[in-house]
């Protein structure tokens, strides 16, 4: 599968970019406007793989519903100011908190480039043959409901799982006074 | 280009036997649905009728697991998922864990006014989860399986809301488990894009048939898996979050967390951790250095939590610092499992018997506890056997079992546990272990003396629930019975081993 350098590079630049910025940023509201730049990002990315349905669900679900919801959510509690102090940490704990990220990111550099990325399996889905079936609408929904059936059908427990919790976490009076 | 052929048939429906094999899934869902239905229905109190339908489903998946220890394995969707006898066993474990839970929890709930539906209808879907964890052989449903299973788990242990330590707690876990997840999931995209499959037998087999599959991003797939599972088991280092959460949870969910949610991640670790070859003859994934480095983390982990548990007053953290000691003593075995002739069935022993007497503790101690989870501390028990004989009775059993002394179902588990270690030629290890099982021995029986040899001041006369005492008769009488006859045990889990 080839992939335009010009194109990778740059969405995944915004991608780290913007993500260091949900990061560092200190209010809630900028945070999650990088966080959409972030999905974009991703969107990008998955298109320039030609999962062309993938970015556009990602454009949809992520940077649209979901994140539509993260700012309702940070407005209605207006949750821009924090409500108690953080404190700050030691220089120490600070130190050795970044030596662990730059040791992590170095190990990962060193893994993916030192991998001989020629042993990789090709999987059946080439961009060709998907074309040839049908598309990719049409090959993810016949995958979704056959072959990965199983995961598919336990998210959706998974998010009535995330319901249920929710109500429990958000009702009213919960053990303020028994009924 | 021609098509390609993407509709498996075969995948388009499920045989009979598929189905059957899918019975305790069943019962448990069709269970939750059932009572968030019945927790809205009007006229009918909630509160009896969710328990009563969580009890009934439990039991209907307890009958229709037993039968499955005995039979055949059964592959289901293109083998992303399995029902043989290891995950009959497993699936028999969770659901006694969660049965015994709830009827600890009735009048539990009852003394801190938080009878409210939701707590039962959480406690089915995250013993759901754990199931699955048994069960499932491809990386994402695991995942999945185990987020099901953790963000009930989250929700549960913040259930008492008014509770500054609940709240903490809850937050703490939500924020800890989520970080593992993520490295849960980091390995799995990289084992993935190193391997082609998400299937665990998958891997292991293209590794093992092409050992140049064996890239350095397949090696850092498999540490960050395995990482994110000993986050999920609270092994040294990354136990942090883990007193915290035991002290801040209602005391029942503690006692199913630290059986259940302890039990269903060893589970999947197990399937995991064979996959990633470790013990076969292939140089595989992370060779000799896996043996190295949980060598290091039993021993840390087993040291640690007994010394820290000497020092806590507070019951409810003290059996939180023994989990940790317990996971340490779990890992002995998963080290010496591939070399010993039992393989891995002294863990699965050692978990069944560590689930009785645990949640056995935590029963007694939900019954001990008053409004906001007060009274748990060592001085409350002075004397407490002049009151409450029984009680003061089966919390000995109790502690003697995880002491591991003889003739109760701990002495025999342990005994198991580090024989086989010694046959894979461990001595080191099992000297050290042993001798941090002496340290627990201090801190348990220091309950015991509490308990029986000191003055009568510690909480006054009260009522012990029906229900309650029910389910602790039933844990004091297996402690014993797989203490005194633990042959039938090892048989079962060597058995639901051997096809592993």
């Amino acid at each position: 599968m080839d992939i335009s350098p010009v194109g990778f590079y740059l969405f995944a630049g915004v991608a780290i970019a913007c993500s260091l910025l949900v990061v560092f940023k200190k209010s809630p509201v900028s945070s999650a406007f990088s966080l959409i730049l972030v999905f974009a990002a991703f969107a990008g990315i998955y298109a320039n793989l030609a999962a062309h349905l993938v970015a556009a669900l990602q454009v949809l679900v992520y940077a649209g519903a979901i994140m539509v919801l993260f700012i309702f959510v940070i407005m209605l509690l207006s949750a821009d100011e924090p409500s108690f102090d953080m404190g700050r940490s030691h220089p120490l704990v600070k130190a050795l908190v970044g030596f662990f990220c730059v040791a992590l990111f170095v190990m990962f550099v060193w893994a993916l480039k030192k991998s001989d990325h020629g042993q990789v399996l090709v999987g059946p889905y080439s961009v060709a043959a998907v074309a040839a079936s049908g598309g990719n609408s049409k090959v993810v929904s016949q995958l979704m409901f056959t072959r990965y059936i199983l995961p598919f059908e336990l998210t959706s427990i998974l998010l009535l799982a995330g319901i249920v919790g929710a109500i429990a976490l958000a009702k009213r009076n919960l053990g303020k006074e028994g009924k | 280009m021609e098509a390609l052929k993407i509709v498996d048939p075969s995948l388009l429906g499920l045989t009979s036997e598929q189905y059957s094999s899918l019975g305790p899934y069943l019962w448990v869902v069709g269970g939750s649905l059932l009572a968030m239905i019945f927790a809205v229905v009007p006229f009918i109190p909630a509160r009896i009728s969710v328990v009563c339908i969580a009890i009934a489903s439990l039991i209907g998946a307890v009958v229709s697991a037993a039968h499955q220890i005995t039979a055949d394995r059964t592959d289901l969707f293109a083998g992303m998922m399995v029902s043989d006898g290891y995950s009959a066993f497993f699936n028999i474990l969770f659901l006694a864990t969660a049965a015994l839970s709830i009827l600890a929890s009735v009048r539990y709930l009852e003394k801190q006014k938080l009878e409210y539906p939701e707590y039962y209808v959480l406690m089915l879907f995250s013993t759901f989860g754990m199931m699955l964890m048994a069960s499932t052989l491809d990386l994402i449903s695991i995942f999945i399986a185990l987020e099901i299973m953790s963000l009930s788990a989250y929700v549960l242990v913040g259930f008492r809301r008014n509770d500054r330590r609940s709240n903490e707690a809850a937050m703490k876990y939500f924020i800890l488990g989520a970080a593992a997840s993520a490295i849960l999931l980091y390995g799995t995209a990289l084992l993935y894009g190193s391997t082609g499959s998400f299937l665990i037998t998958d891997i292991l087999a293209r590794v093992t048939t092409k050992p140049e599959l064996m890239t350095p991003a397949y090696h850092l797939g498999g540490w960050l898996v395995i990482v994110g599972f000993l986050f999920k088991v609270a092994a040294v280092p990354f136990h942090m979050w883990m007193p915290d959460v035991y002290e801040g949870a209602p005391t029942p969910i503690t006692g199913f967390m630290t059986t259940g949610i302890k039990a269903a991640s060893f589970a999947a670790f197990v399937r995991v951790f064979i996959s990633l070859g470790y013990g076969k003859d292939i140089e595989a994934a992370i060779g000799g250095r896996l043996h190295d480095v949980l060598w290091v983390i039993a021993l840390i982990t087993m040291f640690f939590g007994n010394v820290i548990a000497l020092t806590q007053t507070n019951l409810k953290r003290m059996l939180a610092y023994s989990s940790i000691a317990n996971t340490g003593y779990l890992l002995v075995g998963m080290i010496a499992a591939p070399h010993s002739e039992a393989g891995y069935a002294p863990i699965l022993m050692y978990l069944a018997t560590y689930t009785v007497m645990n949640l056995g503790a935590f029963s007694i101690l939900s019954v001990l506890s008053g409004k906001g989870d007060t009274n748990l501390n060592l001085h409350d028990l002075s004397g407490l056997a002049r009151r409450h004989p029984w009680l003061s009775f089966a919390f000995a059993v109790f502690l003697f079992s995880m002491a591991g002394i003889p003739p109760t179902a701990g002495f025999a588990s342990k005994y198991y546990l580090f024989y086989s270690a010694i046959q894979a030629g461990e001595i080191w290890l099992v000297v050290l272990a042993v001798l941090c099982s002496v340290i627990g021995v201090y801190y348990y029986l220091r309950v015991i003396v509490y308990m029986y040899m000191r003055e009568n001041e510690g909480l006054e006369k009260f009522a012990v629930p029906a229900l309650a005492a029910f389910s602790i008769a039933m844990m004091v009488a297996m402690t014993l019975q797989i203490g005194i006859l633990p042959s039938k045990m090892i048989a079962v889990t060597k058995k639901v081993v051997a096809k592993l």
